[in-house]
């Protein structure tokens, strides 16, 4: 079995990886996990022009391991093994397509947490991973 | 100028040229803040502080510029038309355009050069929307800039996550950005007499260009339908044991 937590370095988010490591004795069988973050590609159109590809990659380097840390160090104070992996694209999509080319089993999430304004505004991943998603998504509030 | 701030019109225009900004301009900001990520760590903020204010600086001499401009007869043509385009590339997803080997800087006097050449270069299509929404008014203009290129320069990622969320707000830029065109052509010296004889043309011709971007876009939209690529970066498998963390 495999589950895939996708992770964006907030509490909510560690909250996903705090259950999976919680309820990983309840299962038969160990599962793989995978942990994901998906880095918001903001290189588009002119910005390649003027800003080499190393210069980039490295942002995106920088940011995504910054939001893995607190989840990988979870797993490794847990002595759990695990994946982790960094894309680059819009979040919700980059979640399902790395779910299907994994074939994970199960995806757990945490819930946007935000109150007013800011749940309005974004709160949007957890949504549409729900919509696009082809196995079942586990939300952790 | 006090008694301006206090009517409505102001408000719907300043908006106008928030909107336009905030819409055409997120390279720019990605570029400011990227630029500035080889410099040493103590000369970061400086770098971003230099930029932006050396872009609000040219943006503003580069509007005003486009504003005089657009006073000669038959340019309002040309920018009407040129922003119907920049209101359909805006429903359209981006191209990518890259060159290759460019060398990252590593000089603050470097970083602050990519900047401002950045935006010189990218920052055309907007300064013709921003000339257009503040039809001749230097105080709307100034006024719109300075509040929204601060909140371009640290808000890069707030416009993507929007956009995301309320996939619209790409088809109201577009449809404001035609309705700017359309303003500016009916201002156009050229059909004074036409346009004063049926007073409704002041609205018809907007809404009219703002449907027509909408409509083209949509259209050359669903011709294209390509989706954005999800790229990635690293995948790396870690065992059990804490010590081998890579």
């Amino acid at each position: 079995m495999k589950i895939l937590i996708p992770v964006d370095g907030s509490a909510n988010a560690q909250r996903a990886v705090d259950h999976v490591i919680k309820n990983i004795a309840t299962l038969k069988e160990r599962p793989q996990l995978l942990l994901l973050n998906v880095q918001w590609n903001v290189a588009t159109g002119n910005v390649k022009l003027f800003i080499n590809q190393k210069t980039i990659d490295d942002y995106y380097l920088e940011q995504g391991t910054a939001a893995l840390q607190s989840a990988r160090a979870a797993l490794d104070v847990a002595a759990l093994p695990y994946q982790y992996h960094i894309s680059i694209g819009t979040p919700a999509e980059a979640i399902v397509q790395y779910a299907n080319e994994q074939g994970a089993d199960q995806i757990v999430m945490g819930r946007q947490g935000q109150g007013g304004l800011q749940a309005l505004l974004l709160g949007s991943v957890v949504n549409k991973v729900l919509h696009l998603a082809n196995c079942p998504v586990l939300l952790i509030k | 100028m006090l008694e301006m701030f206090a009517t409505p019109q102001f408000w719907v225009d300043v908006f106008k040229i928030i909107v336009i900004d905030l819409l055409l301009s997120g390279d720019n900001a990605v570029v400011i803040a990227l630029a500035c990520r080889n410099l040493p760590p103590h000369q970061r903020k400086k770098g971003i502080m230099y930029g932006v204010g050396g872009a609000i600086g040219l943006r503003i001499v580069l509007t005003f510029f486009a504003v005089t401009l657009l006073s000669l007869p038959y340019l309002k043509l040309i920018g009407a038309f040129l922003l119907l385009w920049i209101g359909i590339k805006l429903i359209l997803p981006e191209e990518e355009h890259s060159a290759d080997n460019i060398k990252a800087d590593t000089r603050l006097i470097g970083a602050i050069k990519t900047i401002i050449v950045a935006d010189f270069v990218m920052s055309l299509d907007n300064v013709l929307g921003v000339a257009a929404a503040a039809k001749g008014n230097v105080w709307l203009l100034v006024f719109g800039l300075v509040i929204s290129i601060p909140m371009i320069a640290w808000s890069s990622q707030m416009v993507l996550k929007l956009i995301d969320r309320y996939p619209f707000i790409i088809y109201a830029g577009g449809a404001l950005l035609g309705y700017v065109a359309g303003e500016m052509l009916v201002s156009e010296a050229l059909f004074a007499t036409v346009v004063e004889a049926r007073h409704y043309l002041h609205w018809l011709i907007p809404v009219f260009c703002a449907l027509l971007v909408l409509v083209v876009g949509r259209w050359l939209l669903l011709r294209k339908a390509v989706s954005i690529p999800v790229v990635d970066l690293v995948d790396e498998k870690v065992d059990a044991a804490p010590s081998n963390k890579s």
